[in-house]
Formats: C-alpha cells, structure tokens, sequence
C-alpha cells in the first residue's frame, strides 16, 4: 500500500508543492531568525527551567530537548530539568521524562533523585500519567533500580487501564536488560499478560515474550488458542510478533504427520480403529498430512489478514503459510506478495528478496504475475537483477506466450549500454535454456546471435553461457558446435575465441567420423602470430588434444614402430636430460641446454618428417606434424607461460604407446556446470528476516539475532495437545474474574464520559466472546444495540439503565449474546440489501 | 529474527543530522554510521549490513523529501517491520509539523518530533502508529504558537484544547480504545468527506508498439473531517457493471477500519469507521491486459487500451546513423467522458486517430492532461547530445543522471493538444584510441559485415517469421538493424509510419493473427542448423577470419551501441482513470453512525487522478 505521503505529494502537483516548500521554509526562516536572534545561552534556559511560571518552563525544556536532538550538549541542565520531574503540567513532564531516558545513564545519581517522584505518578489517577511513569522508569537505564522497576511493571499489570498494562508489557524486556536476575518474575508478569483480555496488550505481550525468553514455549500453550483469536484484531506490530511466535511454535509443537491416511489423527483413543484404517488404507494408500486441528485454526486466522495494509504482516503470513501449511495455502498467498511490488521501492526490493526465496520453492502459482516482474526503465540495478531472476525462476512455469516475452525481454536487455545488464541477462536466457529444455534451441541462437554483436562483453559472456548448455548436453549440440566454428572467422574478442578453441577441442573426440578440429587447428595455426596470448594458449590445448585423439584412435600398431622407432632413443634421453636440467643444473646453463637439445630434436623431427613423408602414408603424419609445429610456434612465443604449457604438454605425449596420463590430464570429463540462480544460496534462509536480504554476507549463522525455523517436532515428542484444550476455560475463566474488578471500574468511568460512548461496550463484552468476534462485528453489534435502547430510552436516562442491562447479560453468559449478534448480523444485512437496492434502483 | 529498532536516524538535505533518537543498547550514533552508510555506491540499497562499524547494524533506509531517515537495528530485524516503521514515522510527522517535510519544519518543532517518536516505539518494539492515537498523546503545534515562537505569549488553540483532550484522554484510556484507529470525541465545524482515487499506470511496449503488459495500481485516499463516529459505505463502480468490478479489483489490501466480510461479499462496497482526518483507505491494482499465463500462442484479439500518450523511437538515423527521433502521441481524447465504456469511442480504427474535433470536446470540464515528459535514457559512453530539435516543448539532457527530459507543453497556452510532436537528437560519444574510424572503410566493411553475419541476421528473423508470436522484439528490432545499410528509405518509411500511430498498435495484432507453427518450437533443429549442414565442414567464410585482428568496429556500430533503448513518458491526467472506476455513492448511515448532529449533511467530494511516472514504456 501506498504511504499518505507519497499519495498526497502526487494529489499536489509539483508547482504547489514546492510553492508551499519555499513558504513554509521562508516561515520557517523567520522564526528560525527569531530563535537564533533570541539565542538563549544556557544561563537564560536555566532561568525559564527555574521559573515558577509553567509556561516559562515548559519552554525552557523545549529549549533543552531542541540541543539535545541536535546533538548539542544539554547535559548540564540536568539537575535544572530533574526538578521539574514533579511538575503538574503534563506537557513538562512529557519533556522531563523524554530528557531522562536520554540522559539518565550519564548522570545516574541525579536520575535517581527522581526516582521517587517517578513513582508517585504511577499512583496517579490518570491511566496517561501512570502509563508515562511506567514507561519512564523502565527506560532509565541504571540498573540499581530494576527491583523497583520490576515491581511498578507488576503492580502495571494488574492496572485497570489497558495501556498502563501495554506500557507494563514493554517494560518487562526493558526491566531485564536492567537486570537478568529478574526473569523468573518478569516471566510471572509475562504469563499474567498473556492472558491479558485485551488484544491491545496481548501484542506487546508477545514482543516482550519473544525478546524476553523466546524459547519457553510451556508458557504459551494455555494461550495459543487466545492468541490465534486475538490475532485479527491486534494492531500490525502485534500481528507481526504474534505471526512470528506461532510460527516457531507450532514447528515445535506440531509434529507433520504424513502417513497414509488417518484420519484419527487428534484423538488418540482408538488404537484398534486407527489399526483398523490403516490396514484398509494399505489398499489406496495415498499420504495425506494430517493437520492438527490448532494449526488449522492459526492458518484460518492468518487468511484474513493477507489484506493488510502492512507489507511486513504480508510476508510473515507468507513465511507461516510457507513452513506449516500444505500447498493451497501457498497458493493464496501469493497474490497479495507479488501485490508489495506496488509498495515504495526501498519496501519493494525487500519484497523481491523473499518473492525470490518463496519462488524457489513453489513458482507455479507466481507465473500468473509474470506481468508484474518485467524490468522497467528506471529500476535500479538491485530491483532488476531480483526481477530478471524472477523471470528467469518462472519461465518454465509459463505458456509459449509469455516465454517469448521473457526471452525477448532478457534479448532486449542483452543489447542494453550497461555491462552488468547485459552480463545478468544473458545469464538469465543461460537459466532460462537450463530450465526448459524444451526452448533451449531458441535460447541458443539468440546467444549464438549475439557473439557477432560489437560489444566484447556481450560476446564473452554469451559464450560462456553457451559453453555451460553445450556442456550440458554435448551430445545433441555437435552442430552448434559446428556453428561457433564458423563464428570463428568473424569473432575478434579473444575471450570469445578462446572459449570456441576450447569447446572444438572438448568435443573434438565425439563424433570421431565428424572431426572438425585438426582442420581448425590447421587453419589457426596460420595467423598463431598474431593472435592474443588466451587464445594461443587455447590453440595449443587443442592441438594436444587432437594430438591425443589422433593417438588414441590409431592405436601405435603398425605405426608405433615407426615414430617409437625414431623418437623412442630421444625421448627418454631427452626427458632424462630435461629431468637433469630442471633438477640438478644451474638456471644459467638450463635454457642454452634445453635450446640445444630441442634444437637438435627439431632438426632431426624434422629430419623424421620429411623422411616419413617419403616413405610412409601422408595421412598419418600430417596431425603428428601439426602438433611438432604448434609445439616449435609456441617455443618461441614471447609468452613464458605459453612456453611452459607447451612443454608441459610435449612431455605428456612424448611417448606415443602411454597416453594414460595425457588421457586423465586432457579428456578427462569435465564438471557439468549448472549455473544456479543467483539467490539459490539464499534458499534456505527464512523468509521475512533480514539475513535473507543480506545473504552470504551474514557470515555463515547469519546475523546476530538469526534464527532459521525448528524442524518440525517428532511425532511423540509433542507437548500434550491437551495443554492447550483444557487449561484455556479455566484460564479464561480465572482470568475473567480476575478482571471484573478492573472492568468494574471500567464501566464505572465509561458511564460518566457520554463523549466516548462508541467505546462503551468494549471491554465490557465477556472475555471468550470479545476472542471469537471479530471488531468487526462486534462494533456492529454494539451499534445495533444502542440503536434499540436509543429508541426506548432518552439520551439522559440511557446510562442508567444500559447499566443494568449489560449486569444482566453478564449474569446470564455468553450464550444469550451469541444468538442475540446472529440476530443482529441478519437483520443488518437485510437492511443492507435494501440499501443497495436503493443504489442501485 | 526479531522486531526491534535500536534508533532512528534523520538527516537533512546536507546530510547532516537532525534526529537522533536512541531506543536500546548503544547503536552507532548517527555522525558514525553516515560515512559508512554512504560509502555504498547510489543507488543504495534500503537495507544495508555494515560490518565494520561497532557494533555490526544493519541499517535500513528511505528517503523522503530530501531528509534521509535511517532505522538501526544490530540484530536480524524483520526487514520490512523497520521500513513499515520509517514510512509510518514519516507520515505522522507530516501529519504533524505540515506536509512538505523540511528540516526547518523539524528544527521548529523539536520538543513535538521527540514525543511522537518516543511514543511510536518504546523500548526498541514498534508499539503506537496510528496517528489518531498519537493525537491523544501528543499535542499538534498550533501554527500560531510556531510563527510567535511560543513565548510569553498565550496560544489560543493550546489553552483552549488542552483540558478538553486531556480529559477525553483519560476517558479513553481507562478502558482501551473500541476504536483504535480513531480518537473519540471528534468534532468538527464543517463536515467533510473527500475520496481522492490515484491509479498508477505502468504499460510496456514492445519495439513494435505491441503491449507487453498494462497494469495499474490504485489507490483510494481518504479524508474525513466528521464529527461523532461515523460509519460510512463507499461504492465503487465500473463500467460493465458490479460482478465485473469484482474481477477487476485485484490484491486488494485495506486500512484495518474497513469491514472485510462485508467486502466480499459484495465487491465494491467499503463500509467503514473513519479514522479522523487523512489515511489510505485501500489499495487495489488493476491488470489493463490480463494474459492467461499458460497461453500457448498470442492473444489473437487485445482488449483496447486507451493511452493519453504514446511514445515512439527511431533510432540510428542520420547519415552516419548518429542521430534519433523521439515521437509523442497526445490523444486527450478520454474515452468514458461521452459514455460510459471506455473503448466505445473507439470501435474503429477510423475514430481512434486522434483528431481536432475530439481535442475540443474535452474543455476545461473534461479531464486534462498535464506534465507530460518524455524521459529517454542514455547511456553513459553519450558525450553529450546535438542539436536537440523538439517540435513543441523543450528537451533537456543531463548527463549526471543520464537521463534525456523533453518536456511537453499541454497547457491552454500551449494550443492544440493532440497529435504527434517530435524531438529528433544526435549523440556523439567519446572518441576511442584504438577505434580507426576510416570512413572510406566503412562501406567496404559493412559489406563484409553484412555477409559475415548473414547467417545471424537471416535465421532469427525466418524463425521470427515463421512463429511470430513468440519474439515480437527479434522481429522488429531485426528491420531497424538493416535499416543501417540502407539510411536514407528508412526515414521516409518512418515519416509514413508515423503518419498512422494507431497503426503501429494495432498492425502487430494482425500480423500475428496467422497462427505460428507449432512444429518449430519442437523440431530440434532449426532452420539455422539445416543451412549450416551443407558446408558443415569447412565454411567458405571462415578462411579470412584470423587475419584480420583488429577490432572492426564501424562508426555506425559505434552509433548504434550509443543508441538509446527504451523511452518512457510521464504524465498525469485529472479526472479521468485507467481502469474506468468510479465513485457510486458515498453514503453515512445515519442508524450506525453517532455524534453527527441531525440533519448534517457533510460536504463530499471526489477527486480522479492518473498518475504514470515513467510509466508507459515504449522499448526499441
């Protein structure tokens, strides 16, 4: 959802708006010139925080809390404002508390001066003042006072006024860090609040709960079913705590029972039945996962809330549908994920983070949104790169139609002036080949396409790409091999020639009728000189690799003796005296020897040449030929890497009848490479968390805080489903008579405030009946029932008697209220019928 | 994973801190973290891990109005919990101090930002957003009190309001709010609602002017100033009808007062407790184009779509190919003004082009369409653009953001609104050492080219031809690629084309029409292959090809790759919407509603506005 305040800047045009901007600066300007001309020096603030006049020391602290957010000292105020901790006036005392959260930890000793006013205020009889204090003293972080801290938040929790008893919640982990010794009594407070009737304080409860001990789960049970029906009605940060908890949670307590069908599964009373359906369901035996009827009501409850306006919520009902739900839940929430992309860009690029992660998973659903990932214009790098992914991740998941968009896109963007584009979107039509093989032709050639194109960048990395799908299936791609050669003639990046001499040698074996590759070597060969360093390098892998093959497909039997005959007496002298040289003689004398040697190797090679060629089949000879003169062109390159390959490769197949080692080095199958989507590392990382976004730059257990879900509970291992069915009445029960004093009083109050009478009946409504409402409907419901008494009573006389009235619906239980809100439901929606017949007539 | 923020940071337009409040433990302070914030390359990401500073954060961030706002979390934080969170702390303090946020403002009002951002969060949890609520909490500085600074001198609206609300504060804070989105006891002088509708359009346009995809995104603003607790329904409409709003309405997300169970079942209606004064009331998109996904070919028939402005580019014109041409069509010819259906105007394609007459039917009534800009992005190796030649409007380029500006008069000085303007630009990008550019080359070598790639170009476009449906891009972009060995026609076939712009919408349609050839996508071997068996050996070509190692690059290659890519237009139109929604009715139902005195009739109004910010996308 759009924020109200990028909604209102486009409602403005940008003429009013910045018409209204250099208004309201130049305002400002003057009362800025008024606050600097009236600059007041520390003595003359000190002055207005001594005065008796409120007015003048509410200023005074303005003054104060205006250096202190400008980071200018205002430390040494802090006995003059302390003093006025006690002022009457609320808006003073707001500014003292905000000035002694902030400072109170630098000047402990004075803060602790006003320690006492503070907790007279817990006293006060306004819920706002006490709300305030409870809120103040919790936050002032000196740690001598976390027992009287813990005991304002328990003397909070059991306040009537809600929000002094949210105020409470938010103050137990505040409490704890003042001092880890207080936890078992914070956990009291906590239990306490959990069952709190209120939704408004539950949800904090929940926060400070996950902040305080997320991992004592024994607390929750008794409350899981009132948390579930409370989740609707929290307020976003709330719902988002809740969703976090009953996510763990039910991992924990949850166990996934996938067996072949039972239907049994809660009651665990029947033995021989269950015994009896499994050995009937033997026959179809299909698995069903057993839901358990209280997950079932968590993901009931979390189905409602994929409308709400709070991405985060989004994601996390997302995230708890994602981990404990079966595949229709995925499915429906999908929608409303690909919906955040409609959010400001900075909330988008989150959302395509974990758009991202949930695709991996379960893209199908997604390929209905395929419109909603196209790459615009003016989306930044870290926004397209996750959108191409998307597409890429959805590809084989789509009809022909939108493939061709796809792939059109990623060729569009392939041809963009920015390198990283290009670069991410060629690697994207390489996915998109890798996922559907059945486009992997139509992938292929517009890569292949693209190797002609003037952007060297474009090429290498088109090539590369087309060297992994080759490699993939060498088999049905000896063509495009074929194909690549031909773009060897046109191709003048040397990454990318480098790579096509590379695949011609890899595949040169293949098809051993077809072999193109002594041709290629041989054609090479002849502009060697001035090719660049890579490619010569390539070259001359290639020539030992034909070499090689040419080796092993004539097998030395009539032949061997022949080149054995003639190098055989060489080879292990010279290998012998290349061993010496590189062993035992000095550097100095090594080159002159090895020249010599070689040299003199080469004339009589060459000697052998022209000797076979006379004397023996030409055919033969002619790639041991083009082998000895790689091997002399690369002699005497100017590359010393160059040279030492080549030689490398020269003492490999010296000796023609063992090529086992030349085999391993050379033909040995290559790794298959699968070029996984960027974000597969991220795969597992849970969804919603920062650590998502982050990546592998979190370190390897993420970031501080980074938890990834439990698996789910071994079937036996589960608390006892009945922790959560029998203590909720009692509890709830309890917990109401507990709070009928509170509420008592609440009522008290409500019936002399006629202003706030829309919130009459709120609290009032017995405890299991506000849990199974909705606010919905119970807002309905009051109305209707004012509506009524309205039409009986005066205005004046309506307290009194609305009174007894709802005595009597205590008094006679939740039973009668049911039935009276159905009724109420219906007849409201008749009534509404008739409106819109109205309309619409 | 955990909700917590440690602090919030704002900075001001230099960047220099304005705000620093801290909520737990001792995050870095805002001086520290900037640099380190900075260091990142622009765009910055909105969530950022900083390793290096002490303790390690993660540093969430958006800006607004030119203030930086970051969140600072040092432990794994719901990333979108602390966004949610920074835009919620943004709109309250507009709603606060006044809507353009400016440091000014902030500086003005220290003591109102310090409270309202202490009462959001407590503690590091994320606990009172809604600004209805805060209101209770947090006094709203008068203006007067601002402008006389607040001394000495007694502030009416301060004296006057404060008993009152504290003790309505007190009221409702002993039981709770039944309302948590709206503060009781509202009242209010003048009775008004507003309904502001802003619908978001983002269309994508093949290089044939095919649409790839048209989608909007609504949102429905709300501004209720209502005394008491009134519960209102708001009907939308569409043409076509109730059932076909429902479909329409996609995602739909709400503001928690409106009643879910009531909007299901019947889509359209919203019924709903206000809070007091602004909020979003819903959000909504709106897919212009829906695509089955699993459609096999092209959709044969596209439902129309009406554009008040369609963008067009030509690019590598010229005689060196240097050059390119920016075309706009304004049609300000709103469908749905004279009847109800949008479309209906334009059952032929004879009424579609845009005309004279239909530009003066829509008056000052009509809606209107305004701050139309054409952004065409550059890129980076442009030096700078020549002789820009808009034929309306002026064009701007800068080269920081690499962004082309053609700015489009549409007032009612700027005299006729509809038809075709042009801007026809020349690029020149940075010379090159190692790039000869030999003009009396050029010829020879693009010859050699043409042959050499022969194969390339030929059998993408066959391909293309044989299954249309599947690359529209390959197709089109194929012509414009030959088009550099024969400049000159091109531009007159250009100049034709452009004489019809409906055309270049529709003509694809039918050109597609012929349905592709299923086989092709299967045969294994495509036509390429085939031809590449009979010289399968040795290709003829392939001799030459070592020989020559310097890089041959054309300076009309070298104008292509300057070439721009995409255009996109802005605009925004008054009173009219995409996808044709309407406010019915908006109703206050006296029986549920209270505290409205008797026989109030509050003051209505409705606002329509279409907004596209690069929006429509043309690619080339």
């Amino acid at each position: 959802m759009e924020t109200i305040s990028r909604i209102s800047s486009m409602l403005e045009t940008a003429r009013e708006l910045t018409l209204e901007a250099a208004q309201s600066a130049a305002i400002n300007r003057i009362s800025n010139t008024d606050y600097t001309s009236r600059t007041y020096s520390p003595a003359h603030i000190k002055k207005l925080l001594d005065s008796r006049h409120e007015r003048e020391v509410l200023d005074g602290m303005r003054r104060v809390i205006s250096l202190m957010y400008r980071s200018e000292p205002s430390l040494t105020f802090f006995s003059a404002v302390v003093k006025n901790v006690a002022s009457a006036n609320l808006e003073v005392k707001k500014l003292v508390y905000i000035y002694l959260v902030h400072h109170a930890e630098a000047e402990p000793d004075l803060a602790l001066l006003s320690i006492n006013a503070i907790q007279k205020s817990l006293t006060d009889s306004s819920p706002q003042v006490r709300t305030m204090a409870l809120r103040t003293m919790s936050g002032i972080r000196v740690p001598v006072i976390s027992q009287i801290v813990s005991l304002a938040i328990k003397r909070g929790c059991g306040d009537m006024s809600p929000h002094v008893r949210k105020a409470a919640a938010l103050a137990i982990p505040k409490c704890y860090r003042l001092d880890p010794n207080t936890l078992p009594q914070l956990m009291g407070y906590l239990e306490t609040l959990l069952g709190d009737s209120q939704y408004f304080v539950v949800g904090p409860a929940v926060a400070a709960f996950l902040d305080l001990c997320p991992d004592e789960i024994d607390i929750i049970h008794k409350h899981y079913r009132s948390l579930v029906k409370k989740l609707v009605d929290m307020d976003e940060w709330g719902q988002l705590a809740t969703l976090r908890l009953l996510t763990f949670y039910a991992r924990k307590c949850f166990p996934q029972r996938t067996q072949t069908v039972k239907r049994t599964a809660p009651g665990a009373f029947y033995d021989d039945e269950k015994q009896q359906q499994e050995t009937q369901n033997d026959v179809e035996e299909y698995e069903v996962t057993v839901m358990d009827p209280d997950l079932e009501l968590l993901l009931r409850a979390c189905k409602v809330l994929l409308q709400s306006r709070n991405s985060a919520v989004i994601v996390s009902v997302v995230r708890c549908f994602l981990y404990l739900a079966p595949s229709e839940y995925i499915s429906s929430a999908v929608g409303p994920l690909v919906a955040l992309l409609r959010t400001p860009q900075d909330m988008q690029l989150i959302a395509l983070y974990n758009i991202v992660a949930v695709a991996l998973r379960v893209p199908k659903p997604f390929a209905k949104y395929t419109a909603h990932f196209l790459v615009h214009a003016n989306d930044p790098p870290h926004i397209w790169r996750l959108k191409l992914e998307v597409l890429t991740i959805l590809f084989p998941h789509c009809g022909k139609h939108w493939k061709g968009v796809i792939i059109s896109e990623l060729e569009h963007f392939s041809k963009d002036t920015d390198p990283e584009l290009v670069r991410e979107s060629v690697r994207a039509i390489g996915r998109c080949a890798q996922g559907d093989t059945s486009t992997a032709g139509m992938c292929l050639r517009i890569l292949l396409g693209q190797i002609s194109s003037p952007d060297g960048n474009l090429v290498s990395e088109s090539l590369t790409v087309i060297r992994h799908l080759i490699q993939q299936d060498p088999a049905s791609h000896k063509k495009t091999v074929l194909q690549l050669v031909k773009h060897l003639g046109s191709t003048t990046h040397p990454d990318a020639r480098a790579t096509i001499i590379w695949l011609v040698g890899e595949f040169a074996g293949i098809d051993p009728e077809n072999n193109i590759a002594p041709d290629v070597l041989r054609i090479l060969i002849k502009g060697f000189a001035d090719e660049m360093e890579i490619v010569k390098q390539q070259t001359v892998l290639l020539g030992a690799k034909v070499y090689l093959h040419h080796l092993l497909q004539n097998p030395p039997k009539e032949q061997p003796e022949q080149p054995a005959s003639s190098s055989f007496p060489e080879a292990p002298a010279k290998s012998q005296q290349e061993f010496h040289n590189e062993w035992t003689d000095n550097g100095n004398e090594e080159p002159q020897d090895a020249e010599r040697v070689e040299e003199g190797e080469e004339s009589r090679e060459e000697h052998d040449g022209t000797e076979q060629k006379e004397t023996e089949e030409a055919t033969e000879d002619r790639i041991t030929l083009l082998w000895r003169y790689i091997l002399l062109l690369a002699r005497y390159d100017t590359s010393y890497d160059l040279r030492d390959r080549a030689r490398l490769y020269k003492s490999l197949l010296e000796t023609p009848s063992s090529t086992q080692l030349a085999n391993l080095l050379l033909l040995a199958p290559k790794p298959v490479p699968h070029a996984p989507s960027p974000s597969e590392t991220r795969k597992d990382l849970l969804i919603g968390s920062a650590t998502l976004v982050v990546g592998p730059d979190a370190g390897y257990h993420g970031l501080r805080g980074y938890t990834n879900l439990p698996d789910w509970v071994e079937p036996g291992q589960e608390p006892d489903p009945s922790l959560r069915i029998e203590d909720v009445k009692p509890d709830t029960s309890s917990d109401s008579t507990a709070m009928t004093a509170g509420d008592r009083l609440d009522k008290a109050l409500r019936e002399h405030k006629p202003t706030s009478i829309p919130s009459r009946n709120g609290p009032a409504l017995p405890v299991d009946l506000v849990g199974k409402k909705t606010l919905d409907q119970w807002l309905q419901e009051e109305e209707e029932e004012t509506e009524t008494e309205s039409e009986t009573d005066s205005e004046e006389g309506e307290t009194d008697s609305e009174e007894e009235e709802t005595d009597s619906e205590e008094e006679s239980g939740s039973e009668e209220e049911d039935d009276d809100s159905e009724e109420e439901t219906d007849s409201e929606t008749e009534a509404v019928h008739k409106e819109a017949q109205q309309l619409l007539g | 994973m955990s909700g917590e923020i440690d602090a919030v940071y704002i900075y001001d337009e230099q960047n220099a801190p304005l705000v620093e409040h801290v909520y737990r433990s001792r995050p870095p302070s805002a001086s520290a973290i900037l640099p380190l914030y900075l260091a990142h390359a622009e765009p910055r990401p909105s969530l950022l891990y900083i390793p290096s500073a002490s303790p390690p954060v993660t540093v969430f961030s958006t800006v607004e109005s030119n203030l930086l706002f970051l969140a600072i979390s040092e432990v794994d934080t719901e990333p979108l919990l602390a966004l949610e969170f920074l835009h919620r702390v943004i709109d309250v303090l507009e709603d606060f101090v006044g809507a353009p946020l400016l440091s000014t403002k902030i500086q003005a009002n220290y003591d109102v930002v310090a409270q309202l951002i202490n009462e959001m969060c407590d503690g590091g949890i994320v606990c009172n957003t809604e600004p209805n609520a805060l209101q209770e909490v947090v006094e709203v500085p008068g203006w007067m009190g601002k402008l006389l600074g607040g001394i000495g001198t007694s502030t009416p609206t301060l004296g006057s309001t404060n008993p009152l609300k504290q003790s309505l504060a007190a009221g409702s804070a002993s039981q709770g709010p039944a309302i948590p989105w709206r503060r009781p006891g509202v009242r209010h002088t003048s009775n008004e609602l507003y309904v502001d509708i802003i619908e978001s359009l983002s269309v994508t346009m093949a290089p044939s002017g095919r649409l790839l995809s048209a989608l909007v995104s609504g949102t429905i603003a709300f501004t209720a100033k209502i005394s008491g607790v009134p519960d209102l329904l708001l009907s939308l409409s569409a043409p076509g009808g109730q059932h076909v709003l429902g479909r329409k309405i996609e995602l739909p997300v709400f503001h928690p007062c409106v009643r879910l169970a009531r909007w299901k079942e019947r889509p359209g209606e919203l019924s709903f407790i206000p809070p007091d004064g602004r909020f979003i009331l819903a959000g909504y998109e709106v897919d212009l184009l829906p695509i089955d996904p699993d459609l096999d070919e092209a959709p044969s028939h596209m439902e129309k779509l009406f554009l008040p402005a369609i963008v067009d580019i030509r690019k590598s014109l010229g005689s060196s190919g240097s050059e390119f041409e920016v075309r706009l069509t304004l049609n300000p010819n709103f469908p749905g003004q004279s009847s109800s259906r949008p479309g209906a105007t334009r059952s032929g394609s004879g009424t579609s082009t845009p005309s004279f007459l239909g530009g003066g039917g829509s008056g000052s009534s009509g809606p209107a369409l305004e701050e139309v800009v054409v952004s065409v992005p550059i890129s980076k190796s442009v030096r700078h653009i020549t002789d820009m030649q808009a034929s309306r409007g002026d064009a701007q380029f800068s080269p920081s953001s690499g962004l082309l500006e053609w700015r489009v008069p549409t007032g009612k000085d700027a005299g006729t609104l509809t038809g075709t303007a042009t801007l026809r630009c020349g690029v020149s990008g940075y010379p090159s050492a190692d790039d000869d550019l030999d003009d009396s080359v050029e010829d020879a070598d693009e010859d050699a080219n043409a042959n050499l790639l022969q194969g390339y170009y030929e059998a993408p476009t066959s391909y293309n031809d044989a299954s249309a449906s599947t690359s529209k891009k390959t197709r089109s972009s194929d012509p414009s690629k030959r088009k550099k060995k024969k400049k000159k026609s091109t531009k007159k076939s250009s100049r034709s084309a452009a004489l019809q712009p409906e055309d270049a919408e529709e003509d694809p349609v039918a050109a597609t029409t012929p349905s592709p050839n299923p086989s092709i996508h299967k045969t294994p071997t495509p036509p390429l292959r085939s031809q590449s068996q009979d010289n399968a050996h040795l290709p003829a070509f392939f001799a030459p090809s070592s020989t020559s190692r310097t890089p041959r690059r054309t300076k009309a290659q070298v104008n292509a790759s300057l070439m721009p890519n995409s255009a996109s237009v802005s605009f925004s139109v008054r009173g009219w919407l995409p996808s044709g929604i309407k406010v019915e009715s908006l109703n206050i139902d006296q029986r549920r509603s209270r505290g409205l005195g008797e026989g109030v009739k509050p003051y209505k109004g409705v606002k329509y506005l279409c907004v596209s910010n690069r929006g429509v996308e043309r690619r080339c």
